[in-house]
């Protein structure tokens, strides 16, 4: 078998606060393989967005923030890697999709001018006409038609669902071997959500990337993720295929969490379970055939 | 740019002139109940009454107030401003003297407030709670709590009379010619005229006061332009530029620095047009011949047109500012320039 795309183990995380360092993450361990759809569940505040975010590098140079375990990814060791070198890892191999798509983009540089900087991360010469002649063909590809319209416009002069549309097209734009969606377009009412989502789902089969996908809709979870990891404060409390945890949810925290959502319109999960309980501590429930692989050689500890 | 943006401009021209009424009927009687008599003053305690008489019939100081306010709009209209009581010239010659000395002092400083401050504050910002955040703040600090002519005379003494690197004062040195007046700027007549050893001098002449006059202004950009960036440093769009791997340095120069120009170049504005206003004491240091000095002088002398003409050339600077910033931002800011509605 070969090295997963993505392998995280034991990450552990912790924020230095006047009262000393408050821990975040107790030692995650997480996989994705090439093409590969993850989906990360859990309550607000239990770690998804950090993970996200040591991913994408955005963490590691942050004062005050002590990480520690093993990610790997396509075969370099993210914790070490230069600063610099993880710059070239962002918006080429790797790129985000993040909660609210209109004020992501910058508001005062136009749709053309912000796309043509994406592409140009990938194609370090391009020319403005050949950025503008991809980027509308990008956007041809999330199904919008009026591409031109579209490019010459300020983030504030599109719709939400748009502007979701646009940022989807430029993530995937230099066709990356991993995206981290985090929250993708919560901002947004749910049927321009669940629409833009099913978009998104579409164009990454096309480009083939791999997902680490964050999210509170547990039905789009469900018809979307290959594999599913809940996260509970810090900690993975389970970790099944899709199929398996929908009809075979183990460990108690998740029982809870499935059982709550009917009960919530849209499948959308609570903020946080109105009750906790000393079951959710529980150890981990690792479904058959979803062990974690052992690291690559060089990177164990 | 959208017809709606010049409708506005065309709004804000008129607006202005308004204003500019309203400031000349405002100095104009402030102008008149200062006590004492201006006849009697320009013409000295010598002069008979019949002399003082007929110079107050002459400068219509016998009529009513509105009167007086009607012949001056109506002089104004053909482009008098009447006699200076102190200098004995037309106040239009007085001010087409010195208005460009202390422009030139002043454009020199504003330049100097921009190009040093804003590039200050981005640095400021993008290595923010680190050492050079530190050090920027503590020296802007400096800068807006250290007052003009204190900077003045401590510039003076340490580059003029201890380092002997650069002239004490004036414009320009003794026994070299003004350069042909195209602008009245010294510097650049001398350009334009090919007079490199003039525009040298010129130059040498202006970098203290301008540096004494810039540096409030330099510190208050900085610290603007700091917390500005760093404000913007925390919006998701600035997140989603480092994710996508965009270089430390586009980000803050341009994807950072731009959206964050928007709320504190009106300011800015306001302090370079405040710097006329601090041109009086740098003036006063480095005997630089300019309006403020003017200015003051006709006050002490209460020369009447004087005092008019200078405030109204100051209030028209003012407008002029504020109405070239108002342009900038509409500029910076689309949602301004296209007169969209405002989402979020
Ligand atoms: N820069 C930071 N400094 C200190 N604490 C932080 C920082 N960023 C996140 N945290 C804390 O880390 C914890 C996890 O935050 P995170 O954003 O990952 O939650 P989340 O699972 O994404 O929640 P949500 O669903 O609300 O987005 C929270 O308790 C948060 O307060
Ligand atoms: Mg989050």
């Amino acid at each position: 078998m070969t090295a997963p795309l993505l392998q995280i183990a034991d990450l552990r995380l912790a924020f230095d606060s006047w009262r000393g360092p408050v821990e975040v993450l107790h030692g995650i361990s997480l996989n994705i393989r090439r093409g590969e759809k993850v989906a990360l569940v859990g309550e607000s505040g239990s770690g998804k967005s950090v993970t996200a975010r040591i991913i994408a590098g955005l963490l590691q140079y942050q004062r005050g923030a002590r990480i520690s375990g093993h990610v790997a990814f396509d075969g370099k060791d993210l914790l070490g890697l230069s600063e610099r070198a993880f710059r070239d890892l962002r918006g080429t191999a790797m790129s985000m999709v993040f909660q609210d798509p209109t004020s992501a983009l910058n508001p005062v540089f136009t749709i053309a001018d912000q796309f043509r900087e994406v592409l140009g991360r990938a194609h370090k010469d391009i020319s403005r006409a050949e950025a503008r002649r991809r980027a509308a063909e990008a956007l041809d590809h999330v199904l919008i038609h009026e591409p031109e319209r579209v490019l010459a416009s300020y983030p504030f002069q599109l719709s939400g669902g748009m502007n979701q549309r646009v940022l989807i097209a430029m993530a995937l734009a230099n066709q990356p071997a991993l995206l981290l969606a985090d929250e993708p377009g919560t901002a947004l009412d749910v049927t321009v959500q669940d629409r833009t989502l099913h978009l998104m789902a579409d164009l990454i089969e096309e480009v083939g990337s791999a997902v680490l996908f964050i999210s509170h809709n547990l039905g789009v979870v469900r018809e979307f993720a290959d594999r599913v990891y809940v996260i509970y404060r810090g900690r993975i409390v389970e970790h099944a295929g899709t199929d398996a945890l929908f009809h075979d949810p183990r460990h108690p925290y998740t029982r809870a969490l499935l059982a709550a959502v009917p009960k919530i319109s849209g499948e959308g999960l609570p903020d946080t379970l109105v009750e906790t309980s000393d079951a959710f501590d529980a150890p981990a429930v690792i479904h058959d055939g979803c062990e974690e692989p052992p690291l690559p050689a060089g990177m164990a500890a | 740019m959208s017809s709606t943006f010049f409708k506005t401009i065309g709004i804000r021209l008129w607006t202005s002139a308004l204003v500019l009424v309203g400031v000349s009927i405002l100095i104009f009687c402030i102008a008149r109940v200062i006590p004492g008599d201006p006849a009697r003053i320009a013409l000295g305690p010598n002069a008979t009454q019949e002399q003082v008489e007929l110079l107050r019939e002459r400068l219509h100081l016998n009529e009513s107030l509105p009167v007086q306010y009607f012949e001056f709009v109506r002089e104004l209209f053909q482009g008098d401003l009447g006699m200076s009581l102190y200098t004995n010239r037309p106040v239009t010659t007085d001010i087409g003297d010195f208005l460009p000395a202390t422009l030139e002092l002043v454009v020199f400083a504003g330049i100097l407030m921009v190009v040093v401050g804003i590039p200050l504050g981005v640095l400021a910002a993008r290595y923010r709670d680190k050492l050079t955040d530190n050090v920027v703040r503590l020296l802007s600090l400096l800068g807006v709590v250290t007052p003009t002519f204190v900077w003045a005379v401590f510039l003076m003494l340490i580059f003029a009379f201890y380092l002997e690197i650069l002239p004490v004062a004036g414009r320009l040195s003794q026994g070299v010619d003004p350069p042909p007046g195209v602008t009245g700027f010294y510097t650049i007549d001398a350009l334009l005229a090919g007079q490199w050893s003039t525009f040298g001098d010129a130059f040498s002449h202006i970098i203290l006061p301008a540096t004494a006059l810039a540096l409030t202004g330099i510190g208050q950009t900085a610290r603007l332009t700091r917390a500005s960036v760093a404000e913007t440093y925390d919006k998701p769009y600035v997140e989603m530029a480092q994710a996508y791997g965009f270089s430390d340095r586009r980000i803050a120069s341009k994807y950072a620095l731009r959206p964050a120009m928007i709320p504190s170049l009106t300011i800015m504005g306001l302090d370079f047009a405040a710097m006329l206003g601090g041109a009086f004491l740098v003036e006063a240091v480095f005997a630089w011949p300019g309006l403020a000095r003017y200015g003051v002088e006709t006050i002490l002398h209460k020369d009447l047109n004087g005092i008019v003409g200078t405030v109204l050339v100051i209030s028209a600077f003012f407008l002029i500012v504020n109405m070239l910033v108002d342009i900038a931002v509409a500029w910076l800011n689309p949602r301004i320039r296209l007169q969209k509605r405002w989402a979020g």
